[in-house]
């Protein structure tokens, strides 16, 4: 039981590399991507929405084998850890611009009219006004993407990314232990899932603005 | 304006990061490295030890084959179903993971010599008072791994052929060992060699009987053998036959 943490720990920290990366890709998309949808003219609406209408509706696996087994017919041969970052994270991004949308649109248009009246160009008042508010108002709905993100993952392994399952099966395999494997991997996803919320939840606290909060949590 | 472009740019170092920061891509023609693919969860075949190393009698087999004939491999673990259309796709080189010849494969990839020859052995439960016979008739429930020649012997001689059992695929050949242990499924078709090696394992089955099915293991390359691997595949089995390593292999994991 114990010499199978190593292997497993080893699979988490894959896990979290994956975790990382498809947040980051999926915000650095994501955020231009509701930007485009609320303020862009009618052809970036257009594609935004096309974009994130794709990422929506495709399942997460048969874009998996798309990025990976698609990538080499255009000549291109990435590897498998990269097309999980990319297809993941696209499918990320798609979601994650519909919470950036709704906390964008969720601040009262007045502002734009008041930053704008004071001088402010567009796109300055989207970085000083719109933004700071909008970004503080998206973090609970962002934590919910997190704990999607996490276990979401585990899928990598069907394109042959040695994450924290597929350390858990070779165990397995081996062993033919399965019920204590799984019970452990559940337990380091929940440890994952349940920190990440709790630094979420913190951050979110920090960041707050009297007044401003989407709702006072229950102490 | 500055600030749009800022978020874009932000975006594509992002991009560029990840892309350049994994040194992935490569144009396909210069290859230094085969990459051997392989469903590392078939012991005695190939597996994950202990120690955190792939083992196994193929893996070794095209260790010590690169070894004689002079290339580098690396050896990565995918899924079953997507060996085959990876090697198609150019993903892999090499496919090592106890794929038998069928006609149907060779359409789309090339083979090598026949390296090993195994027959299907039908798992029960000890418990379960079948016999190869009864495990196998109308109204049970039967297990292969998806893709196998398990699978399509399940589905060729007893579904098409009127007798009513159910055929439940798994994605890994342990998982249909666990399903049988679980008493979720009757019988469990599976290439004899890893069957031995799991009854080995795991006290509560046993084996009923073996069908013969005669079939033949080969290394597939992609089709057309575009890097010439077949004949190195083929040179470096008849040296190490020649020198008695084969047998030691055989030995090393197979026992008897």
């Amino acid at each position: 039981m114990w010499n199978s943490i190593p292997p497993l720990l080893k699979g988490t920290v894959v896990t979290l590399e994956l975790t990382f990366l498809l947040l980051v890709v999926g915000l650095a998309v994501g955020i231009p991507l509701a930007l485009g949808q609320v303020y862009g003219g009618r052809g970036l609406v257009l594609l935004s929405s096309i974009y994130e209408q794709i990422f929506r509706s495709i399942p997460a696996l048969v874009l998996l084998f798309l990025f990976f087994f698609g990538s080499s017919f255009i000549g291109l041969n990435i590897s498998a850890f990269l097309s999980a970052v990319l297809a993941l994270g696209f499918r990320s991004s798609a979601y994650q611009s519909q919470i950036f949308r709704g906390a964008i649109q969720s601040i009262p248009q007045g502002q734009m009219t008041a930053a704008r009246s004071l001088g402010m160009g567009k796109f300055q008042a989207i970085r000083h006004i719109i933004l700071p508010q909008a970004l503080r108002l998206s973090l609970p709905p962002w934590s919910n993407e997190y704990s999607s993100v996490v276990k979401d993952t585990s899928l990598a392994y069907a394109v042959g990314v040695i994450e924290l399952v597929r350390e858990g099966r070779y165990i397995i395999v081996r062993t033919f232990e399965p019920m204590i494997i799984y019970i452990t991997i559940a337990v380091i996803y929940f440890i994952l899932t349940y920190a990440g919320n709790k630094s979420l939840g913190y951050l979110e606290e920090k960041l707050k603005v009297p007044g401003f909060e989407t709702k006072g949590r229950k102490e | 304006m500055a600030k749009r472009k800022m978020g874009l740019v932000f975006a594509v170092v992002v991009l560029m990061v990840l892309v350049l920061g994994s040194g992935v891509i490569s144009p396909a023609a210069e290859k230094k490295v085969y990459i051997v693919a392989s469903d590392i969860s078939w012991l005695p075949f190939e597996w994950k030890n202990e120690a955190g190393n792939y083992v196994g009698f193929e893996l070794d087999v095209m260790r010590e084959i690169a070894k004689l004939e002079g290339y580098r491999i690396e050896i990565k673990d995918v899924t079953w179903s997507s060996i085959i259309p990876g090697v198609e796709a150019g993903k892999y080189d090499i496919g090592a993971s106890g794929v038998t010849i069928t006609g149907k494969r060779e359409e789309v990839v090339d083979f090598s010599e026949p390296y090993w020859k195994s027959d299907q052995a039908v798992l029960i439960r000890k418990d379960s008072g079948l016999n190869i016979i009864t495990a196998l008739s109308e109204g049970r429930t039967v297990g292969a791994q998806k893709g196998t020649t398990g699978a399509d012997w399940i589905q060729i001689n007893l579904i098409e052929k009127g007798v009513k059992v159910e055929l439940k695929l798994y994605e890994t050949y342990s998982l249909a060992v666990l399903d049988l242990v679980n008493e979720n499924i009757d019988a469990v078709l599976q290439d004899e060699p890893a069957s031995r090696a799991s009854v080995a394992k795991e006290k509560a089955i046993e084996i009923a009987g073996i069908i013969v099915t005669g079939e033949e293991f080969g290394f597939l390359v992609k089709d057309g053998d575009p890097y010439g691997l077949l004949s190195k595949i083929n040179e470096g089995m008849k040296k190490l036959h020649a020198s008695g390593q084969w047998d030691k292999l055989v030995a090393k994991y197979f026992g008897e």
